[in-house]
């Protein structure tokens, strides 16, 4: 009970909610200029947080992390341009929806499916952590291994229409992200004695080229402007959309917390795998990747779900899974405190009150998200002729903001010309950013588990998690092989029988 | 009418004149004549840059100019480094905050374009960082000796946070130094590295010491030796490796130490402005408790004596480097 009146106390301050509404704007707004990601806003805000309250500094924080990663969705779904690398699977089918003049509903199941996910992941913080955190330590490098594998077989579906190109956009990716040092001889690989490629290829300029800049040559290319003014924004999202899409989101934002809890996989991969598990159950598989609101759904629950996961194993082992929460490790510290078990024996109260600042946090994620729409989708109304040179420059802003370097704006442009290459054959970008993304995890959860295991390859088959991971991949391939023979098999019925009949 | 255009004459020109005098008073004014520019060769998070952040928010104040902290990362901060030392236009007004990827960069990158030590005027070491030689909690082994003498019949495994990481070379030099038979297993980053050695899956690791210290607190790592010159405070019963003395240990002293550099034309009285102003931010309070949080302890080493610390780093991780096989070519 004296523990209550010191949580509220702690909690109930006027500064608190502040933060907390600051924070979120802030992320929001960061989110959606690509190029500026959450991760620059935080740190950023670091300083800022130096001479504030502890609860307030890593709730300040903590709002712009959530905040940017739904942020990222906006201009993914409005301009083709994720602002937000975890946000670049919302645009597969976020922008084909806004080209439908449908912007409002895409932005709008953004917000949902993101709030949705984010409760969910506060509510794995807070009952769960203790737990997650013990299997998260049980996650070595074999275990990681199997996981990737799995993930890999799942994105199969992604390469919808011909497999072969599909595995040519997944090769591709894999090549490209070999650039840079071994991560265990640390030897130069592709970097042909260039000093910025040394710490491989920067992954924002490749994704604003790959999805941003392909658009903008086609406009060009084709000289027509389609409509001077797009269909007025649209409807938002019916409610019979979103309990269509409930499944996705909840499996998806615990497809997040999995992933957030473990370090080092990151919000990205994680909506894309939730995304392809949503497409490979939906019953409207056919449209995923056209303009399936679904698909917005899930990728947004796969990253938003990350968030409040990631804060598990920093909290409770004084673990940061990715960039932005080692910053808030570091603001942890500047006020005296030490994420880690003994946190929770020494700080109670603290986490407590910042456990009910995050759930907070959804709640003005919420409110925060509604406004942002309403004059962002403006956008959606912009004439392109407008439109289209305005977000050439903010391409060109955001590749070099990104490390200060004006290397990456000619990658930009290069992973531009990519992308256009790709948009006229035919060939998928999604499974491009899959294998630049999970390709490396794989190799180095190879080769780590190979350097623990002293080359003994019964270390890949070490314990129930391995297992299980095993068992996954193996019937993920296998129900791939089961649809695809089918499909076969169905098409060539259609072709045969009318001819049997004549 | 005609008055009147003389009159705005006469004032246009004396706005101008006065416009030049106050900015000449501004060049002739005392060091910074404006913004500090502070490089991180590091991305954001991780102790170099929340150092930086929260060195640049007390300088601020020190120096009564605005502190621009930038993050510039690439190639164990080479990237930064490189371009630092081809100077420019601003390098009177630009900083790095240099860490031992500083001196272990010089020794695994061969084609650097610059002299770690000649191109740089050392302005004054912040911080120094102990590592930790830490055991999973479950590890037969109690002392440093034991895990040599087992080391030495059987393969042993240690974590880093990455190829070129102090943590790593310092395993390196261990391994050398001890005759020992280790593979390193490198992870992207020490939080990634942490859960391999919280579950067993290394064997050891020279990680720095704020990354595991409220592990060591907590009972779930064991620490055999911290690598410091001398015992650390906050861990007073553990050993130092010097203290050890056999095996050709006792000159093993590591640390991961933070300092400033700047370019070698950075002029003299910034120096001493800044080792002046890095003195009162260092007394103040706020550094203090964010050292003691680190686990570390202040830097003390400025100007030459900095600079010579530097290049026996370089000198020493040279010949690591060297023998590791880590050399690029």
């Amino acid at each position: 009970m004296e523990n209550l009146t010191e949580v509220l106390q702690l909690f109930l301050a006027a500064e608190n909610f502040l933060a907390i509404a600051v924070g979120v704007i802030v992320g929001v707004t960061v989110g959606s200029i690509p190029g500026l990601t959450a991760t620059m806003a935080v740190a950023l805000a670091l300083p800022f947080t130096f001479s504030m309250e502890p609860v307030a500094a890593i709730l300040l924080l903590v709002g712009i992390y959530k905040g940017g990663m739904y942020g990222g969705s906006i201009t993914a779904i409005l301009i083709r341009t994720p602002g937000s690398p975890a946000s670049a699977c919302t645009l597969l089918d976020g922008y084909p929806l806004a080209q439908q003049g449908e912007a409002k509903k895409a932005l709008k199941m953004a917000l949902y499916s993101s709030v949705i996910a984010d409760f969910i992941s506060n509510i794995a913080l807070i009952f769960f952590a203790a737990y997650l955190a013990k299997i998260a330590l049980n996650f070595g490098a074999p275990e990681f291994f199997w996981l990737i594998c799995f993930s890999l077989t799942i994105i199969i579906s992604l390469a919808s229409g011909s497999m072969i190109k599909g595995l040519i956009a997944a090769l591709l990716g894999i090549l490209f992200s070999l650039v840079g040092l071994d991560s265990v001889f640390g030897s130069q690989r592709l970097t042909f004695g260039n000093y910025n490629l040394m710490d491989s290829i920067s992954f924002i300029p490749l994704l604003i080229g790959l999805f941003a800049i392909p658009e903008i040559i086609e406009f060009y290319r084709k000289k027509v402007v389609p409509h001077l003014r797009a269909k007025a924004s649209g409807a938002g999202v019916s409610l019979g959309e979103l309990k269509r899409s409930l499944k996705s989101i909840v499996r998806g934002s615990l497809i997040g917390v999995c992933i957030g809890a473990i370090p080092g996989t990151g919000a990205t991969a994680a909506a894309f795998i939730s995304y392809s598990d949503a497409k490979r159950r939906s019953p409207n598989r056919e449209r995923f990747g056209k303009g399936e609101v679904e698909g917005v759904a899930a990728s947004e629950a796969g990253n938003n779900g990350v968030a409040g996961a990631t804060m598990i194993p920093l909290l409770s082992l004084g673990i940061p899974g990715d960039v932005i929460t080692a910053i808030i490790l570091g603001a942890f510290m500047v006020h005296g405190l030490t994420p880690g078990p003994l946190l929770f024996q020494e700080n109670l109260p603290l986490i407590y009150a910042l456990f009910l600042g995050i759930m907070l946090s959804s709640l003005i994620l919420l409110v925060v998200g509604n406004a942002a729409i309403r004059y962002f989708s403006l956008i959606a109304d912009i004439p392109k002729s407008i439109l289209f040179p305005i977000v050439l420059m903010f391409c060109v802003y955001g590749a070099y903001a990104v490390n200060n370097d004006t290397f990456d704006v000619w990658l930009m442009l290069g992973f531009g010309l990519l992308g256009y290459v790709f948009n006229r054959t035919g060939i998928p970008a999604a499974p491009f950013l899959i294998g630049f993304i999970l390709g490396p995890m794989f190799e180095d959860n190879l080769r780590r588990s190979l350097l623990i295991g002293s080359n003994d390859l019964s270390i890949f088959v070490r314990g129930p998690i391995t297992w299980f991971f095993i068992a996954l991949t193996v019937g993920s391939i296998l129900l791939a092989l089961y649809r695809f023979v089918s499909s076969r098999h169905k098409a060539k019925r259609e072709v045969s029988e009318p001819g049997s009949g004549v | 009418m005609k008055k009147l255009l003389n009159v705005l004459c006469a004032a246009t020109c004396g706005g101008a004149v006065a416009l030049t005098l106050s900015v000449s008073t501004a060049q002739a004014q005392e060091w910074p004549s404006d913004d500090v520019r502070l490089v991180v060769p590091y991305a954001p998070g991780g102790t170099t840059d929340v150092l930086s952040r929260r060195v640049a928010d007390l300088l601020k104040e020190e120096l009564d100019a605005n502190i621009v902290v930038e993050n510039r990362p690439g190639a164990g901060s080479t990237v930064a480094t490189g371009r630092l030392a081809r100077g420019g236009r601003d390098a009177d007004h630009t900083i790095l905050m240099a860490s031992p990827g500083h001196a272990i960069g010089a020794a695994i990158y061969p084609n650097l374009t610059y002299d770690p030590v000649e191109d740089f005027v050392f302005i004054q070491n912040m911080l120094n960082i102990p590592n930790v030689m830490v055991v999973p909690a479950d590890s037969p082994y109690d002392t440093p000796l034991e895990f040599i003498e087992a080391a030495q019949d059987q393969n042993m495994s240690f974590s880093s946070s990455g190829v070129g990481s102090s943590i790593h070379m310092s395993g390196e030099l261990f391994k050398t130094m001890t005759g020992s038979d280790m593979t390193h297993v490198p992870f992207a980053g020490s939080g990634a590295a942490l859960p391999a050695l919280l579950g067993g899956d290394v064997d050891v690791s020279f990680e720095n010491m704020p990354t595991v210290f409220s592990h060591i607190q907590s009972g779930d790592l064991k620490a055999l030796a911290v690598t410091s010159e001398e015992r650390s405070q906050y861990l007073p019963d553990v050993p130092t490796l010097k203290e050890i003395g056999e095996h050709g240990l006792d000159d093993f002293v590591t640390t991961a130490w933070f300092g400033l550099i700047a370019h070698e034309s950075f002029p003299e009285e910034a120096v001493t402005t800044m080792q002046e102003a890095l003195q009162a931010v260092m007394e103040r309070e706020e550094f203090t408790s964010f050292v003691e949080q680190l686990g570390g302890e202040k830097g003390t080493r400025a100007g030459d004596e900095f600079k010579a610390f530097i290049a026996s780093e370089v000198e020493r991780w040279d010949a690591v480097a060297e023998q590791a096989g880590l050399r690029q070519e």
